[in-house]
This record gives C-alpha cells, sequence and structure tokens, in this order.
C-alpha cells in the first residue's frame, strides 16, 4: 500500500482524539505506530525520545515559561482595573464606551499577560457587571468579552508565535512579533465596530466624563504595567536582546511591580511558580511531541503528498490561502491552538511558501485564524470562561456572538489578502 | 499520607526549585552578558537542561492531575459504565506510550550515551544523566495511568482546569 503511513498516522490520531486521549499522548503515539512501520520498536522508540528531549533544550523555547510566569505574576486582579480604567480615559466616552472599554482593556491585558483565558476571565469578571449595571445585554456583554479575548494573542509577546517560530523551523521571533500590532488592533477595531453598531441602535449610555485630574491620575497608573510591553518589544526592536531574555526580563520587572503594588508577597512564589510550570507543561510536552511526530511526518512524506494534493486543486495563490483557511477554522473548532499549530505549520508552510507567502506573514493568518476556534462550541475555551464569569449558559450568547464571529472573519480576510497588514511594520524594522 | 500524595509533592516541590533555578539562571546570563560582552556557554547549556527536566517532570505532575489539553467530545454522551471504560483505555495507551518511548526508549538512550561517554560540551556532564529523566517521568506517568484506573476520578471531584488567574471559575462543561 502506497499511502500505508498517511493512513496509519492519520486514522490513529483521529481515533485517539475522538477517545479522548489528551491531545499531546495521541501525537506521540501515533508518531510512534507510523514509525514502527519502518523501523524496528527499539531503534524507534529510542529516536522517539531522543528526538522528544532535544526539542525540548530550545533557548528560544525558554522564552515560553517565562512570559507565562511574567503573567501569572501580573494577573492579580490589581492590574486588570488599572488596565480597565485606563481604557475608560482613552474611550469611555464613545457610545457603547463600556463595550469599547472591554475591547480596549482584553487587547492590553491580553498582550501583557500572554493568556487569552486569563484575560477573558479578568476583564470579563470585572466589566460584565459594570456594563449590565448600566443597562448593556448580559449576553452580548460576554460575546464583547469572549472574542476581544482572541486580540491578545496576536499581539505581542504572544507566546503562540513563539510556538509557530519553532514549528516553523526558526521564523524570526522579533519579526513575528512586531507583525502582531497591525492584524491585532485591526481585529480590536472590527469588533469596537459590531459593538458600536449594537450599542447606537440599542441607545446603549455614553460612559460618565472624568474630570482632567481623575483622568490623567487613571491614565498614569498604568503605565507602569504597560511599560512592561515597551520594555520588551523595544528591547528585542533595539537588538538590546533577544526574545527569551526579554521574556526573563519580563519575570524580573513583573516580580518587582508585583512586590510594590502588594499584590504578590514572597511566600506566594512558590505557588506561582508551580502554577506556570502546570501551563508551561502543557504546551512543552506537545511540543516535545510534535518533534518527535514531525521526523515520522517527513518520514512518510507527508507534507510533500498534501502539498501535492493542495497544488492539484490549484495552484492559485488565493485559492490555496482560501482552501487552508477553511481546513484551519474547521480544525479550531475541534482543537486548541497549540496543537493545531504544531501540527499544520510543518504540513501548510511549505505549500504557501513555494507560492510566495512570507512566513512571517502566513504564522499571522494561522494564529489569527485559530482565534476563532477559541470561541466555538464544542471546545472553545474562551467561550467556556466567558459564559461561566457571566454566568450564563452557553446557548444565550451564541446569537450575540454572531456577528462578533463576521467581524473576525472579516479580519481574517483581511490579513490572509493583504500582506502588507502583517508585513508593513517588520519591514520598517528591517526584517 | 499515601504514596500518591508523596509523589505529587516530590513533583511539585522539585518542579518549582527547578522552575525558580531556571529564571535565576537565565537572569545571570543577561546580567553577565552585559558584564563580559558574551553570554556564558555554562548558562546557556544549563538552561536547555533545565527546561527538558521541567518540561517532561511538570508533563508528568499535569498527567497526574489531568490537566492535559483533551477533546472530550465523547465524555458527556457516555453512560457511566461506558465512562469507565473509555477512562481504562485511554490510562493504558498513556501508560504505553511511557513504557515504550519514555522507559524503553529512554533506557536505551541513557545507556547508549553513557556507554559513548558523550559528553556536554560546555559543562562536560555525561548526557546520559540529562536524559535520566525520560526513564524518569516515564514511571512516574505510568504510576498515574494505573492509579487512575484502580481509582478513577468521578466527574465531581475533577479537578477544574486552572488558567492561572485569581478570579479564574470553573469550566461548565469540562
Amino acid at each position: 500500500m502506497e499511502y500505508l503511513e498517511i493512513y496509519v498516522l492519520v486514522i490513529s490520531f483521529v481515533l485517539l482524539l475522538i477517545l479522548g486521549v489528551p491531545i499531546a499522548y495521541s501525537i506521540g503515539i501515533s508518531g510512534t505506530l507510523t514509525l514502527l512501520i519502518h523501523v524496528m520498536p527499539l531503534p524507534a522508540f529510542t529516536t522517539f525520545a531522543q528526538r522528544m528531549a532535544t526539542g525540548l533544550d530550545s533557548f528560544a523555547l525558554l522564552a515560553i515559561p517565562f512570559f507565562i510566569l511574567a503573567g501569572q505574576l501580573m494577573n492579580r486582579g490589581g492590574i486588570a482595573l488599572r488596565l480597565i480604567d485606563f481604557a475608560k480615559v482613552l474611550v469611555g466616552r464613545l457610545p457603547g464606551g463600556l463595550a469599547f472599554v472591554n475591547v480596549m482593556a482584553n487587547m492590553l491585558f491580553g498582550a501583557i499577560s500572554g493568556s487569552a483565558a486569563a484575560s477573558a476571565s479578568a476583564i470579563g469578571s470585572f466589566m460584565t457587571p459594570k456594563m449590565v449595571e448600566e443597562g448593556y445585554d448580559k449576553p452580548f456583554s460576554a460575546a464583547v468579552n469572549i472574542t476581544s479575548a482572541t486580540t491578545g494573542l496576536v499581539i505581542p509577546p504572544s507566546n503562540i508565535l513563539i510556538v509557530y517560530s519553532l514549528a516553523s523551523g526558526g521564523v524570526s521571533i522579533a519579526a513575528l512579533f512586531i507583525a502582531g500590532y497591525v492584524p491585532g488592533i485591526l481585529t480590536g477595531l472590527l469588533l469596537m465596530g459590531v459593538a458600536a453598531a449594537y450599542a447606537y441602535r440599542k441607545n446603549y449610555p455614553v460612559g460618565e466624563m472624568t474630570g482632567l485630574r481623575a483622568g490623567l491620575i487613571r491614565f498614569f497608573s498604568a503605565v507602569p504595567s504597560l511599560l512592561l510591553l515597551v520594555i520588551v518589544i523595544g528591547g528585542i526592536l533595539a537588538g538590546i536582546f533577544t526574545a527569551t531574555e526579554a521574556s526573563a526580563i519580563a519575570v524580573l520587572y513583573a516580580l518587582i511591580l508585583a512586590l510594590i503594588y502588594g499584590e504578590v508577597r514572597i511566600k506566594d512564589l512558590p505557588e506561582i511558580l508551580l502554577k506556570s510550570v502546570r501551563v508551561t507543561s502543557i504546551v512543552l510536552l506537545l511540543v516535545a511531541a510534535s518533534i518527535g511526530m514531525s521526523w515520522a511526518m517527513s518520514f512518510a512524506n507527508i507534507p510533500q503528498n498534501v502539498s501535492e494534493g493542495l497544488l492539484s486543486i490549484s495552484t492559485n495563490k488565493i485559492m490555496i490561502l482560501l482552501i487552508i483557511n477553511l481546513i484551519l477554522l474547521f480544525v479550531g473548532i475541534f482543537m486548541d491552538m497549540t496543537p493545531a499549530v504544531l501540527i499544520f505549520t510543518p504540513i501548510f508552510l511549505p505549500v504557501v511558501a513555494d507560492l510566495g507567502v512570507d512566513p512571517v506573514h502566513f504564522g499571522i493568518i494561522m494564529v489569527v485564524n485559530l482565534t476563532v476556534g477559541l470561541c466555538t462550541p464544542p471546545v472553545g475555551s474562551l467561550l467556556f470562561i466567558g459564559c461561566s464569569v457571566a454566568n450564563l449558559s452557553i446557548m444565550k450568547v451564541i446569537r450575540p456572538l454572531i456577528p462578533f464571529f463576521i467581524a473576525m472573519i472579516a479580519a481574517l480576510m483581511l490579513i490572509t489578502y493583504i500582506p502588507a497588514l502583517s508585513l508593513w511594520l517588520p519591514r520598517l524594522f528591517g526584517f | 499520607m499515601t504514596l500518591r500524595r508523596y509523589l505529587d509533592l516530590f513533583l511539585a516541590t522539585f518542579v518549582t526549585i527547578l522552575m525558580g533555578v531556571l529564571v535565576v539562571n537565565v537572569l545571570w546570563q543577561v546580567v553577565s552578558r552585559y558584564l563580559v560582552g558574551q553570554p556564558s556557554p555554562f548558562t546557556d547549556e544549563l538552561a536547555g537542561f533545565l527546561l527538558i527536566w521541567v518540561g517532561l517532570l511538570g508533563a508528568t505532575y499535569i498527567t497526574g492531575k489531568k490537566e492535559h489539553l483533551a477533546i472530550d467530545l465523547l465524555h458527556h454522551r457516555l453512560s457511566p459504565e461506558k465512562k469507565v471504560r473509555v477512562n481504562v483505555a485511554i490510562n493504558a495507551l498513556i501508560a504505553l506510550f511511557a513504557l515504550a518511548v519514555l522507559v524503553v526508549g529512554g533506557v536505551n538512550l541513557v545507556f547508549i550515551t553513557l556507554h559513548l561517554k558523550q559528553l556536554s560540551s560546555a559543562l562536560q556532564v555525561p548526557v546520559g544523566y540529562v536524559y535520566l529523566v525520560l526513564p524518569l517521568s516515564g514511571l512516574f506517568i505510568i504510576y498515574y495511568a494505573i492509579y487512575d484506573i484502580v481509582y478513577p476520578q468521578t466527574d465531581d471531584q475533577e479537578q477544574v482546569p486552572e488558567h492561572g488567574q485569581v478570579t479564574e471559575p470553573g469550566r461548565p462543561d469540562r
């Protein structure tokens, strides 16, 4: 059988996933099975083990636990309130102001904490009661919160972009980071647009006026937290430090800030470290197993076969990108983004690279695409978190989510077909 | 305290310490680069080794806590008896992978690298010792998998996945 390896890999993987085996183990098991077709058991097991270990031995990968740790130190509630106040000063006076505040606070919090889940949970639990108090629909408020939490995954620093850099075989993390700004902000603006239209129709109130003095105080009290972004991204762009070093600086800065604000005490540190390891290990085991599996995949010629298959349908760049986007949207409905990026980057990147798509651009497309699945049933983690902080059933949120989904898809299409949105800023900085 | 609790405590303490050392190590690397002008090869290599250990032992710990990402489409549609059987199957597969790749493959890898007297380039430690974490985590994962077959968690005891947030709520559907 010509394609035996592909059948074994794909069928065993899908069966394992449906059964409910954790994704990282499913990747490991089907990768090993595929190897066993041609390699004797002992060498196959040994090589797989070695690839898992050496896959983790990467200085670039270190940035992920550190950004997660910095996020854990920053996630202490106080920062969410300061960012909400900051956003209120800037956009609170617009019609539907609180919805704008919700989107903007999520963009900032998501960027700083690096976790969309933490963002949806922290911003949502403060904003939803406030919005309901001012007469906003609860399901609408939850829908704003759920979808805008995705923007922090594209606005740097972003762990998923580091994962993409690894999966793509070394696309510059600095270039990916800076490429994320315009697409992330664009998505946020489109979501604000939907919120504005809804608020206008429902005649929602504008936010209260803050006095100049109070406004300035609120504005500047968020500055130390926002400075983290400036130090990290500024330092990387200026060539002062690598992404990994920047992530370690972020840990130090976040720790000092949290200690000064009194939100973290020294005796909380072991617990925070352990929690970071728990979140990190989910990603690390996926990375380790995927590196084992990518060897099995190339062994089975899967990237080449998929490439030939796709190119036999069409060699038109626009069509191929559309097909890949549709496949990824479908995958995203069932799979979290980290495993999806790890599995599909080595398969799709060679195809689009042949057609002249920049690997940085493709990374942004993949990440923006897969964020949609975080907000959809049956496994969208942001949907669950957003509904649970708003104390709503999932069914109630689906309807108000639809216009926001349309905005997200529109953003995805713009980002896919206007490469300059992703590439203009990195080019400006000489990447 | 049961063996299980001891193992949980040991792994949690160990990965916490490793993570702390990792942070200090990389911060030291940044500082030393500014003082000496070039990154120290020692801290660079140590960071990689620590990450292998943190990654695999951390993954072992959360295998016990059942926090790894999975697609649970099937779970809610099953009768309680079938849930038990599926749980046995999942744990058996995890244990099998741990046995074949991490324990057997890992032990073989440790022996090969020790036999070849392969030393790491900067720290000059035998690479085989670094790889010891593979069989070690493999054995612990097998223990957790068997434990979960013998004493399955029922739905209402299930751990709420944590994403690192004070106000983190439970996920109603997971």
